[in-house]
């Protein structure tokens, strides 16, 4: 049986009229904040935030990273490779749980492996990373997936307001830590303002996210585990913009796969330590990623499969790591 | 009254997993500015601030020995102030180093002596360390690029990536901890090198 558009209409009308819904696009706010700082040596881990369907209840995620680093731009833009076996794992646990019917709030945390292989030199460590905590608003009342534009309210795409508390569960270079190889976190909190605006038009979709975060400033009296005079140190402002686009296919049993492609810039300032601009910190990095996700016909579970790459030349981002990143998850929703 | 009870049981939740490692994390979700560093002995050999590093042998990547007291007072190529950082050659670590040797070394060039040195204790050999300095165009520049092929100078003086050290003609320890921006490094410089 060919699932056709008539078919896909009735099958809305009746998702909306039991409120539960086939538009299940914005699982997981992908490139906000996800693997955004990921490195042994630059503290990472952070988990993405979760976004919940419209009229769902409640969504469970876990997803796994595998991580592994290629090189570094330097301050300049040149890129240079890695000749070591840098690699970092992450499982990712998330739950999202409606507020209200406008509000939503969820957590996720991280654990994560650092896997380091030098020529003389190997080290294994793992840790909780930063974890997040998120309240979305969600600015529209209806499902806005359409199949055909036939009038200007078709067009309104599903808005979300959201922010994002990252604390600092994981291990930053300001715990008692032997040395760099230990860390999985940056050791700051974090707040994050985030816009996520979401058009479906099937079968295509685009979406555009951005986030401003600001660190909290933090005293600091210890690093890599030796007492040091204390200080205080935050961490620069953090800008987050992405775009992706989206095709949706349905197959005979109604399930949908769905291919996504986005592109993303992350952009640190720089730090203030004491009072004075740390000239030699703050980042630039830009990322592209190809989503495939895959929802099972009631839409309650959905496995997703990304890889997020670095271009590996000059000028896509400076003074960060160039890293591909391959992530496989699994959500479920609660009706 | 339902939504403030689904918050509680989220930060429950997320506080419940927090302190399953809250051990190794209190110091980041409560950072302390209490200053906790002990005391010690002056002139004792060691790795802290107000002690005697000792003496120790390092190959640089055109495999020539860099020797420290040979770097200190009455050594055969003495210095003011030894320099060390060390690198893993990640970004944060070339900017360091790039801001080490273009904007804080050339402000003291004038004013005395300084050796700057490199200790890359990731590599594991001096042909290693010399490829990776070469990708990163440090052929060139007049610093030392040294291979702690076993580690041995890192665990010596307690490193990680971004520690800098910095010694005297004596061979006192007047720093060591992160490079952060510098202004340490430059406050120490000017103190030792005055105009």
């Amino acid at each position: 049986m060919k699932y056709n558009k008539k078919m896909f209409i009735n099958h809305l009308r009746a998702a909306l009229a039991s409120g539960t819904t086939l538009c299940l696009i914005p699982v997981v706010f992908m490139g906000m904040s996800s693997s955004a700082h990921a490195a042994s040596c630059c503290g990472g881990g952070s988990a993405s935030s979760l976004v919940l369907p419209k009229f769902a209840e409640g969504m469970i995620d876990i997803s796994m990273d595998y991580e592994h680093y290629t090189g570094i731009w330097d301050n300049d833009g040149d890129w240079n490779s890695e000749p070591n076996d840098l690699n970092q794992y992450r499982i990712n646990l998330g739950y999202a749980h409606r507020l209200a019917p406008n509000w939503q709030a969820s957590v996720t945390l991280p654990y994560v492996f650092n896997r380091n292989k030098y020529p003389t030199l190997e080290r294994n460590t793992s840790g909780m990373g930063d974890g997040t905590i998120s309240v979305w608003y969600e600015a529209f009342e209806k499902i806005t997936c359409v199949w055909d534009v036939k009038k200007w309210e078709d067009l309104m795409p599903a808005v979300y307001l959201g922010g994002t508390l990252t604390v600092p569960t994981g291990i930053s270079p300001y715990d008692d830590v032997a040395d760099n190889f230990d860390i999985t976190g940056r050791g700051a909190y974090r707040l994050d303002a985030s816009m996520l605006i979401d058009k479906t038009i099937y079968p295509w979709n685009m979406s555009f996210g951005a986030s401003y975060g600001k660190y909290l400033e933090r005293p600091i009296n210890q690093e890599y585990g030796t007492n040091v005079e204390p200080y205080r140190k935050q961490l620069g402002d953090r800008f987050n913009t992405n775009l992706s686009f989206g095709y949706t296919y349905f197959t005979d049993e109604m399930d949908s796969i769905t291919g996504t492609l986005a592109y993303a810039i992350l952009k640190e300032d720089e730090a203030i330590i004491d009072g004075t601009v740390d000239t030699t910190s703050g980042f630039r990095k830009e990322t592209i990623s190809a989503t495939l996700a895959w929802a099972s016909e009631n839409r309650d579970w959905v496995y997703k499969l990304t890889f997020n790459h670095s271009p590996t030349s000059d000028d896509w981002g400076e003074n960060f790591a160039t890293t591909n990143v391959i992530t496989v998850g699994v959500s479920h929703v609660l009706r | 009254m339902s939504c403030v009870k689904t918050l509680w049981q989220l930060l429950i939740l997320t506080l419940l997993l927090v302190g399953l490692s809250a051990c190794d994390i209190k110091d980041d979700l409560l950072p302390s500015d209490d200053d906790e560093r002990g005391t010690v002995e002056s002139g004792s050999i060691g790795n802290m601030p107000g002690q005697i590093a000792a003496d120790f042998t390092l190959k640089n990547i055109f495999n020539n020995d860099f020797v420290l007291s040979d770097h200190l007072a009455g050594g055969s190529d003495p210095a003011d102030v030894v320099v060390l950082y060390f690198t893993m050659w990640c970004p944060i670590c070339t900017s360091h180093t790039d801001h080490i040797y273009t904007n804080i070394i050339p402000q003291f060039s004038s004013r005395g002596t300084v050796v700057y040195a490199l200790i890359d204790y990731v590599s594991g050999s001096v042909s290693a360390t010399y490829n990776i300095a070469q990708a990163n165009g440090y052929l060139t520049p007049k610093f030392d690029i040294l291979a702690d092929v076993d580690q041995a100078i890192y665990n010596q003086f307690n490193g990680a990536m971004g520690i800098t050290i910095v010694i005297d003609s004596d061979g006192t320890i007047l720093m060591n901890e992160d490079f952060r921006s510098g202004e340490t490094l430059v406050e120490i410089l000017d103190q030792q090198l005055p105009l």
